[in-house]
């Protein structure tokens, strides 16, 4: 009965598009007395035997019905204004009047009390008009023992905030000249250094004193307090019940009340032509954009073979001497392959302090026009050498090295070090300090596999050298190749390239067989259940006859 | 054709030997690529950072490319300026960097450099300020004539950069 209590009472937020003024809440209020747990209980267990119709309902709700003082239902409106009994002994004699909508009031009232049709006894409503929002907000404190004062930036938002009522569009523009307010005035500092989105409030009230004795401002509580913004943001304190159980109010005088509280969304809904038409709009609109952004797209892409971009920049570092200049070049394995970049060599001169970097970027573009099934390509070199030179014009080779570019598409970083050769001797080393001049490689492919290598074995004996510093290079690669699309249509997106462009032909083969029959056969099954059944029946019956 | 979309923005400068900064920056990509939406080429803010060494100027770039093929992927410069208390302007590096080719989010460091003219020029530039500049700006982004230029290394531009890619799988490139 009792023990079905809600106890979480925090506020959730909904975000509406829609207009916050169709926005309905229904409100029930009951007071928790032995007789009406009574009462309750009796209800359900007439409920449970309703289907053996032994007992009627209409006797126990005549009987809740008696005691009304102590239960009420009201739907409540946006900023709905519902009289409470205090307001209305207030405001009905004309000299408590002041402000012109204490004045509208009375008039209300007066209206309402002749026609004496009085919707609400207990429940009543502050709008964001009433002082009541203001005082809240301003004045009770967050804390106990209560703050006195409230905060500097408490005061100041307390003001701005219920001043801006009206909707005020929010401005994108950024003017182009004057952006800087070199004087701002009071109001702009309050306007501009504060939050100030527009919040209407309502509060829902109840009040709970003993019936008979309504219209005491001590037996007034907050039942509901819903807050709505300029964006669309709806905040609710408490929720609505949804089924969780009710929530429980507990009066503070003497006699300690409990009083249990329901809350309803009782909005009505859009209707459904209009929210036929507005998804309608909605979906055209999108569909139009879509559209036009395609057509500058457009649908052609350059077909090509393979292709190989490479971004590259690159940083050396650790060298002896400063000066440095970089030659590079990119190596293509297959003789017969093409590239079209613009700089495949590099040189830059920097002047460069000990510890910082040298930078040199290029880009190159290679790609391939034959490419002959069964051969995998062999990843492009990068071979460079550092040198530098100085001041006096000395010329001294600082390094060499080589990187293959990775297999792998993507965004890649990597240290390379390097060499110099050496020759035997302390002469060589005092000419290169002195004049300048140092034993270069004839041909830079040395570095990783001489281009007229012939055998199985590399031997490098007898050739010296020194590590000199390090280069950090830094590449954007990316692949393109017309075996990729038909991979990706098969769904085989993680297979690395040498699988992709190898194993590719033979298994896509019997792959794409069978997904041909796959397809056949979805397309005559369904061909299948289209047709109807009798003439499936006569088929076969003619089938047989054919047969037999 | 395929899609690409560059968001970020330009964070700031750091190791620069004033710190009164500007950064103007371009963004050049080849002649398969069509420019959508979003504004090319800028100039920030004149930054005077009140602690530390870094200039801050948060600038965002917003960029919507299309493209038919793969060749002038987009390239990033940019110039950073220092403008001393008297209003003069003055340059402070040159620099560019490839607009990462793999989507997702990339912190990238864009390293500068600076042409140096002769002796005399570095002692006069000592004392009124002023130095060489380059002629074209192209220069900072291509490599052809380099090996001409003496140049020494000036500071680091940070830039956050997300690359979104659209329909390259479509048409096989990998990335």
């Amino acid at each position: 009965m009792a023990d079905g209590w809600c106890t979480d009472t925090g506020e959730s937020v909904y975000r509406s598009r829609d207009a916050v003024k169709n926005l309905r809440i229904r409100v029930r209020i009951q007071r928790v007395t032995s007789t009406a747990a009574l009462s309750q209980h009796l209800h359900q267990q007439v409920l449970s035997q309703q289907d053996r119709g032994v007992i009627e309902l209409d006797t126990f709700s005549s009987q809740t019905q008696a005691a009304s003082t102590d239960a009420e239902e009201l739907v409540v409106g946006w900023q709905e204004k519902f009289f409470s009994q205090y307001e209305v002994d207030l405001y009905q004699t004309e000299s408590n009047c002041q402000t012109p909508l204490e004045r509208q009031y009375h008039t209300e009232i007066m209206a309402m009390e002749r026609s004496k049709r009085r919707q609400n006894q207990r429940i009543f409503t502050y709008t964001d008009f009433d002082r009541f929002s203001k005082w809240e907000e301003q004045a009770q404190s967050l804390l106990i023992p209560a703050q006195s004062t409230p905060t500097f930036l408490a005061e100041r938002m307390a003001n701005v905030r219920h001043r801006r009522q009206e909707r005020r569009p929010v401005e994108s523009v950024v003017p182009k000249s004057r952006l800087i307010t070199w004087e701002p005035s009071e109001e702009f500092i309050k306007n501009s250094h504060i939050i100030n989105t527009p919040v209407q409030t309502m509060h829902i009230m109840g009040d709970l004193g003993p019936s008979g004795k309504l219209g005491l401002k001590e037996n007034e509580y907050i039942l509901c307090t819903i807050k709505a913004d300029g964006n669309g943001v709806i905040t609710i304190k408490p929720d609505f019940n949804n089924n969780r159980g009710a929530y429980r109010l507990e009066t503070q005088g003497e006699k300690r009340e409990v009083w249990r509280l329901y809350l309803e969304n009782a909005s009505s809904d859009i209707h459904a032509e209009e929210k036929e038409r507005e998804q309608r709009m909605y979906r055209d609109l999108y569909t139009r954009h879509k559209d036009y952004l395609n057509s500058l797209v457009g649908q052609d892409f350059e077909m090509v073979r393979i292709i190989i971009l490479i971004q590259t920049h690159f940083s050396a570092q650790g060298y002896e001497y400063d000066n440095l200049y970089v030659h590079f070049f990119l190596d293509l394995p297959n003789s017969k392959s093409t590239y079209s970049q613009p700089h495949r060599e590099g040189k830059n001169i920097s002047k460069v302090q000990s510890h910082t970097y040298t930078f040199i970027m290029f880009s190159t573009f290679f790609h391939k026009e034959d490419e002959s099934d069964g051969s995998l390509p062999q990843w492009p070199v990068l071979y460079f050498k550092v040198l530098s030179l100085d001041f006096w014009q000395r010329y001294r080779t600082e390094g060499y090295g080589f990187l293959v570019i990775p297999s792998t598409p993507g965004y890649h970083r990597m240290t390379c070090r390097t060499w110099r050769p050496l020759q035997s001797g302390t002469v060589a080393e005092l000419r290169r300090f002195f004049i300048g001049g140092a034993p270069e490689l004839e041909d830079i492919s040395y570095v990783r596999v001489p281009g007229t290598f012939k055998g199985k074995r590399l031997s490098r004996f007898g050739f010296r050298t020194q590590t000199t510093g390090s280069v950090t290079f830094t590449l954007n690669c990316i692949q393109h190749a017309r075996a990729f699309i038909d991979a990706s249509t098969l769904k085989k997106r993680r297979q690395t390239v040498l699988d992709q462009l190898g194993g590719h032909s033979q298994q896509g083969s019997v792959y794409n067989v069978l997904e041909a029959f796959q397809r056949a056969r979805n397309r005559m099954q369904e061909a299948r259940e289209t047709l109807p059944r009798d003439l499936i029946n006569t088929s076969a019956q003619l089938n047989s006859e054919s047969s037999a | 054709m395929a899609e690409l979309h560059i968001i970020g923005q330009i964070i700031g400068a750091t190791g620069f030997p004033q710190n009164s900064l500007f950064c103007k920056w371009g963004v050049h990509a080849g002649g398969a690529w069509r420019l959508l939406s979003g504004l090319k080429e800028g100039q920030t803010q004149v930054d005077i950072p009140q602690t530390g060494d870094m200039a801050y100027w948060s600038h965002p770039i917003d960029l919507h490319y299309t493209t038919k093929g793969l060749q002038g992927w987009p390239k990033l410069h940019l110039q950073v300026w220092h403008q001393d208390s008297f209003g003069r302007c003055q340059l402070y590096g040159y620099g560019y960097i490839h607009v990462p080719s793999s989507p997702g989010q990339h912190r990238l460091q864009c390293v500068t450099w600076r042409p140096l003219g002769s002796w005399q020029d570095q002692l006069a530039e000592m004392f009124v300020g002023g130095g060489p500049q380059l002629r074209s700006p192209d220069l900072i982004y291509s490599g052809a004539d380099r090996y001409r230029l003496h140049t020494v290394g000036m500071g680091t531009v940070e830039l956050e950069l997300c690359v979104i890619l659209r329909h390259f799988d479509r048409y096989g490139v990998e990335s």
